[in-house]
């Protein structure tokens, strides 16, 4: 039980994902500060106490490790991105107000950032 | 001057109870009538509640064989491989989209009309990609394997159930 009234921290000596191998190779100091803000929102997410923020974050990550692996491409991964979006915007929706800015940072902008700045990484990896 | 005989228990006319039989209490009518209201409204509400508890079994279930008709949608079309059969596919779309009008217009709950065309709009984003996937001979097990998984994640959903 926190004692503190605190919300408990996971350790961040997780164990590395496929995905965080992947990222943790960027060199460029620009590109990697936005993959490990990126990494630290995932994290965040897989580790939330709502259901469909970590499900959404494990499917996102799983998805990533398919267009890194080949076995789906850009299309696809786009695809998806956009079922999850449309599903995730009945659930914000249906948030109490004071948590729709939070359950929107760790869904629809963790999602934004993938499209945006970590596919193309992952792209330049295959 | 009247005579007042001094009896043990007499007592003076305008004090006496009438001869004639107790009248019924005036609120008798009134506890009739709220009595039975109330006796109707309970029948009505358990009638209508059996009534909407079948009709929401009838619509999970509709939502269920749209659910199973597209699983074999993607079943029948994501196939690593298969030649792309526009005219097959073409049909499938059409009889998918007869289901899913249908279904629209039958659903006899307004709140679940959305829910449905929520649905008619995954499907008709998958038959898209899978137009565009398939005609191209760029299906691989994984795409298959993902959008199953979507639609039974969005299916859940709108039948109200946590995946």
């Amino acid at each position: 039980m926190p004692s503190d009234g605190k919300p408990k921290r996971r350790k961040s000596s997780r164990k590395k994902s496929e995905l965080d191998s992947a990222l943790d190779q960027v060199g460029d100091e620009t590109v990697a500060a936005s993959m490990k803000e990126f990494q630290e929102l995932l994290a965040q997410a897989k580790g939330d106490t709502a259901e469909q923020i970590r499900q959404n974050a494990e499917e996102l990550e799983r998805r990533l490790v398919l267009l890194k692996n080949g076995e789906i491409d850009k299309e696809d991964f786009d695809f998806f991105v956009e079922n999850q979006k449309r599903d995730l915007r009945v659930f914000i929706d249906s948030q109490p107000a004071q948590s729709q800015e939070r359950a929107e940072k760790l869904t629809l902008h963790i999602l934004e950032i993938a499209v945006t700045k970590v596919v193309p990484v992952l792209i330049a990896m295959i | 001057m009247p005579l007042h005989v001094l009896t043990r228990g007499t007592e003076p006319a305008q004090d006496r109870e009438p001869n004639t039989p107790r009248p019924m209490n005036r609120n008798t009518p009134k506890n009739f009538i709220v009595r039975n209201v109330f006796l109707c409204a309970a029948a009505i509400l358990i009638t209508s509640c059996g009534t909407a508890t079948f009709t929401k079994t009838g619509s999970d279930a509709t939502i269920e064989s749209l659910r199973n008709f597209e699983l074999a949608f993607i079943d029948e079309f994501a196939v690593p491989g298969k030649k792309f059969n526009a005219a097959a596919f073409n049909a499938k779309v059409n009889e998918g989209n007869a289901k899913f009008q249908q279904a629209i217009a039958d659903e006899k709950f307004t709140a679940r009309r959305p829910v449905l065309v929520d649905l008619k709009g995954q499907f008709d984003a998958d038959a898209a990609h899978l137009r565009s996937k398939a005609s191209r001979g760029k299906i691989t097990p994984a795409l298959a394997t993902e959008m199953k998984k979507d639609v039974n994640k969005i299916y859940d959903h709108a039948l109200g159930r946590q995946t």
